[in-house]
């Protein structure tokens, strides 16, 4: 049973997360600045009459900041009644995934990053990184939520 | 199963506890159908929940019609644009075309010129190579005319010694005519005394034979005529004085003969060396004449050469004209093909614009169609449909979007390529300008070579006119030459003449002197027998017979006398006439020679102005001379300007080929330019085509959303009547649970306290509770 992902690039790096994760997808225009914000919180916008704090996964994965561009997307993600945005380079793709193609991290690479991909999956030549929302948003509850 | 548990006694227990258990599964299915019919109305409510959903994506999908609509609006306009540029890249390229054949017009004129401007400087060349020589030969005549000056000076200097000459001749032969005079005077006086003598001598014969025919008479009368004889011996004694006077006068007249033959002799080798100054000085005055001639055949070389020259400048200048036209025509076509290129730019800017609407339009349909996907993925079996749909949508945005970036792609390179032309026509201005610059120096430069080929003409013009007063008076002077020579050669034959009249004249005066010795002589014989006779005288008396014989012998020779005596007076006579021939002669020698005298002052004086004008001659061929060196110089520095001009336009045929080479980059960019714009006119198009693909999608998608939301209402309905169905079967579950209890009843109390259905049934409904959660 192929489930369908949203395919989100990050630094050149393609990520993954399923589709039922997602809320919605919004273009980026900007965000409204929290003061005091947790890091990596750039600021906080409106979704579907919802107020949602966005967070950048540029400064999330330790990545230098860029200036938004007309191709940074921000993926609405849901986890329970928890709604997170995050702030990602570009998202043009999804994509349906066999459990065949997905792969658990190469250990060294699950160490390192603290948990945040939760597996590979192959596309023929291509390589995407699915990634585990929950940690990437963590426990704490981010300003705006 | 409760029926039996009733009839068998035995098992009643059994049956109680088969009723309490129908009991409990009743309940529980009373629960269940009550937790149904919540469920059902829960999935009601989901199904309302998604109806709206539905609604609302169809209105997302509405407005992404919308959009798109908009979009295709958009790509229209954009392919209309793309036409509009790409029309102006033709017409650019057309321009651009034009603009390359003008530059290689221009680099054919430019050729031309170069050519005429090679051969220009050829024919400059050639010129100052015939000035040099024509210098050189002027300089060459200036140094015979100087030469020729010198000789004519010389020669006037001999003639002034010739004058000097036969001025002496002349006042010599005057003074031998004075001579001539004074000799013929005392020829006369010697003719009337010889007449005197001889009408004597005839007297005295007369006598004589008087003497004769009275000897006999006389006889007697010897004593008287002893005195007679005395004085006839006396005047013997003085005829012989005067025959010696006469002799001494003939010798005197003799010498001035010959001397006058002498400085006739003289005169006549001076005549003939005046004669072979006057033919050197012909001679020198035909080699003027050539040289002159050669002069002017020169100075009209150099008039036919400056001629050609100016010709060719003249036409060099025409050429440079037309060229400073030609490149102010592709000034002007390159300045039109940066403003249309300028124009071009703005236009891809334009476009620019337009992509990148396109791409925000392509981004957020992009955008839309995620979305889609992602509710239709959450819509399960019943979203699949419109998940398809959102793909299709993707991807056509995803090629709207990649056609975009290319059509900025394609826009980018033809702004930088219309920056380019924009630089490289200015470059082109520049050059043109460049070029005018150039080409107007070499009109200035062939206008200079013009003014010195007038210069040259005027120079040649002086210098052939100088010639031709040269030749006039190099003629006037050849005449006069020969006019002298002419009459140095009459003179000469004159004087040749004379001479030989003065040696006839010498002559005839040695026979004259002969004669005068002879009468001398004769006359010294008379007296010496006069005297003999004298002395006899006294023998007279005694011997009258010897002195009758005597007489008559006396007699006889008296008119032997007398006939020597008529010889005497013809020879006299011719003396007399000779000299007097003599005298005219020395009269027309005199004329003659005072006629030389002025002829030669004359020839002097025209030796003299000869002089001056070969001086001048001179002077003017030096002037000549500086002014052809002037022109050499002149044409030098016009080889030099034409050299110079050749450079320049040799120069201007590289900027020509600079420029022809840029016009056709020109070209092939303008090309390349039409072909980019065919290029964005078909991907506009196919832009316009995906759009309107995209918008049938989304008009299908809109179908299918309706043809969805019907489902769903179809679902809500048949949602409602399944919850009615189910609170029936609650009802009818109801209706059963009493009379399960009404059997119970019957059955026994003993049962009640079997009943422990509250426990059990909330830990059914815990169940249900627990299995809806999960469901949930």
């Amino acid at each position: 049973m192929s489930i369908l992902h949203v395919v989100f690039k990050v630094g050149g790096t393609e990520y993954a997360m399923p589709a039922d994760e997602v809320l919605q997808m919004e273009s980026y225009g900007g965000a409204t600045p929290v003061p005091g914000a947790a890091r990596g919180v750039v600021g906080i916008v409106q979704v579907r009459g919802r107020v949602v704090p966005v967070l950048d996964l540029r400064a999330r994965f330790g990545l230098e900041p860029i200036a938004a561009t007309l191709n940074s997307r921000l993926v609405v993600g849901q986890d329970g009644a928890r709604s997170v945005a995050l702030l990602v380079d570009s998202a043009r793709e999804v994509l349906k995934l066999d459990p065949e193609q997905i792969e658990p991290p190469p250990p060294m690479m699950a160490d390192d990053s603290q948990g945040f991909v939760r597996a590979v999956a192959r596309m023929g030549e291509r390589l995407v990184m699915l990634i585990d929302f929950k940690r990437v948003i963590g426990e704490e509850r981010l300003h705006g939520e | 199963m409760a029926n039996s548990g009733a009839k068998t006694p035995a098992s009643k227990h059994g049956v109680r506890e088969l009723v309490e258990s129908i009991a409990v599964s009743i309940e529980e299915t009373g629960a269940s159908s009550r937790g149904l019919a919540r469920s059902q109305r829960d999935v009601s409510e989901a199904v309302t929940e998604l109806q709206r959903e539905v609604e609302a994506s169809a209105g997302g999908l509405r407005e992404m019609a919308s959009s798109v609509q908009t979009v295709r609006k958009d790509a229209e306009l954009l392919a209309q644009s793309v036409d509009a540029t790409a029309a102006t890249l033709e017409e650019t390229a057309r321009s651009v075309k034009g603009v390359a054949s003008n530059a290689e017009d221009l680099s054919a004129a430019v050729e031309e010129l170069q050519a005429s401007s090679v051969e220009t400087s050829a024919s400059l060349v050639d010129m100052a190579a015939r000035g040099e020589a024509s210098s050189s030969s002027i300089a060459e005549v200036g140094a015979t005319i100087e030469e020729m000056s010198k000789g004519i000076g010389r020669l006037a200097a001999d003639s002034q010694v010739v004058g000097e000459r036969v001025g002496s001749v002349s006042a010599s032969v005057v003074s031998i005519g004075k001579s001539f005079g004074e000799v013929a005077s005392n020829a006369a006086e010697l003719a009337a005394s010889v007449e005197e003598t001889s009408q004597m001598i005839e007297e005295m014969a007369r006598s004589v034979r008087g003497v004769a025919d009275h000897a006999k008479a006389l006889e007697s009368a010897t004593r008287d005529n002893a005195s007679t004889v005395t004085e006839v011996a006396a005047s013997v004694e003085e005829v012989a004085a005067t025959s010696e006077k006469n002799a001494a006068v003939i010798e005197a007249n003799a010498s001035a003969i010959e001397e006058l033959s002498r400085s006739s002799q003289s005169i006549a080798s001076s005549v003939e060396q005046v004669n072979s100054s006057a033919q050197a000085s012909e001679r020198a005055s035909m080699q003027l004449a050539g040289t002159t001639k050669r002069i002017g055949d020169l100075s009209d070389g150099v008039k036919s050469a400056s001629d050609r020259v100016s010709v060719s400048a003249r036409e060099g200048g025409a050429v440079v004209a037309k060229s400073i036209a030609g490149i102010g025509g592709i000034r002007t076509a390159i300045l039109e093909s940066s403003v249309v290129m300028k124009e071009m730019g703005k236009r891809a800017e334009e476009i620019g614009d337009i992509v990148q609407t396109i791409n925000l339009i392509a981004d957020r349909t992009n955008l839309l169609s995620l979305n889609a996907s992602i509710e239709a993925a959450r819509a399960g079996e019943h979203g699949r449909g419109f998940a398809v749909v959102a793909d299709e949508i993707r991807a056509l945005s995803d090629r709207a979007a990649s056609a975009s970036a290319e059509i900025a792609k394609i826009v980018r390179g033809l702004q930088t390529t219309a920056r380019e032309a924009v630089t490289s026509s200015a470059e082109g201005v520049k050059a043109a300008d460049e070029g005018a610059t150039l080409a107007t120096h070499a009109d200035g430069a062939l206008r200079a070579i013009l003014s010195g080929i007038d210069e040259v003409g005027g120079s040649v013009r002086e210098m052939s006119g100088a010639a031709a007063e040269q030749v006039a008076a190099v003629q006037v002077v050849t005449q006069s030459a020969a006019k002298v020579s002419e009459q140095a050669r009459t003179i000469s034959r004159a004087v040749t003449e004379q001479a030989q009249a003065s040696q006839s004249l010498v002559k005839g005066a040695a026979e004259m002197r002969q004669m005068a010795k002879q009468t001398t002589q004769a006359a010294g014989e008379q007296a010496r027998a006069l005297r003999g006779m004298v002395q006899s005288n006294h023998q007279l008396t005694t011997t009258a017979e010897q002195v009758a014989r005597a007489a008559q012998e006396q007699a006889t020779a008296a008119t032997q006398l007398a006939k020597a005596a008529v010889q005497m007076r013809a020879s006299t006579q011719q003396i007399n006439g000779a000299i007097g021939e003599q005298s005219r002669n020395m009269a027309a020698i005199g004329a003659n020679a005072q006629e030389v005298a002025s002829l030669t002052q004359r020839t002097i004086a025209g030796l003299t102005e000869q002089a001056k004008g070969a001086a001048e001659v001179a002077k003017a061929m030096d002037d000549i001379r500086k002014q052809a060196s002037h022109t050499a110089r002149a044409v030098s520095e016009q080889a030099k300007a034409g050299k110079q001009s050749e450079a320049a336009i040799r120069q201007v045929a590289q900027l020509a080929v600079q420029v022809t080479r840029a016009t056709a980059e020109q070209t092939k960019a303008a090309q390349s330019l039409v072909k980019a714009g065919d290029d964005v006119r078909r991907i506009a198009r196919q832009t316009a085509r995906a759009v309107a693909e995209q918008a049938e999608a989304l008009a299908a998608l809109a179908a299918a959303a309706n043809r969805q939301n019907t489902s769903l209402v179809n679902v809500a309905r048949s949602t409602v009547q399944q919850t009615a169905a189910t609170e029936e079967v609650a009802q009818t579950v109801e209706d059963m649970k009493s009379r399960v209890r009404e059997i119970v009843g019957v059955s026994g109390n003993g049962v009640k306290g079997l009943l422990p259905g509250a426990r059990n049934g909330s830990a059914a409904t815990k169940a249900a509770d627990r299995r809806r959660t999960k469901r949930d």
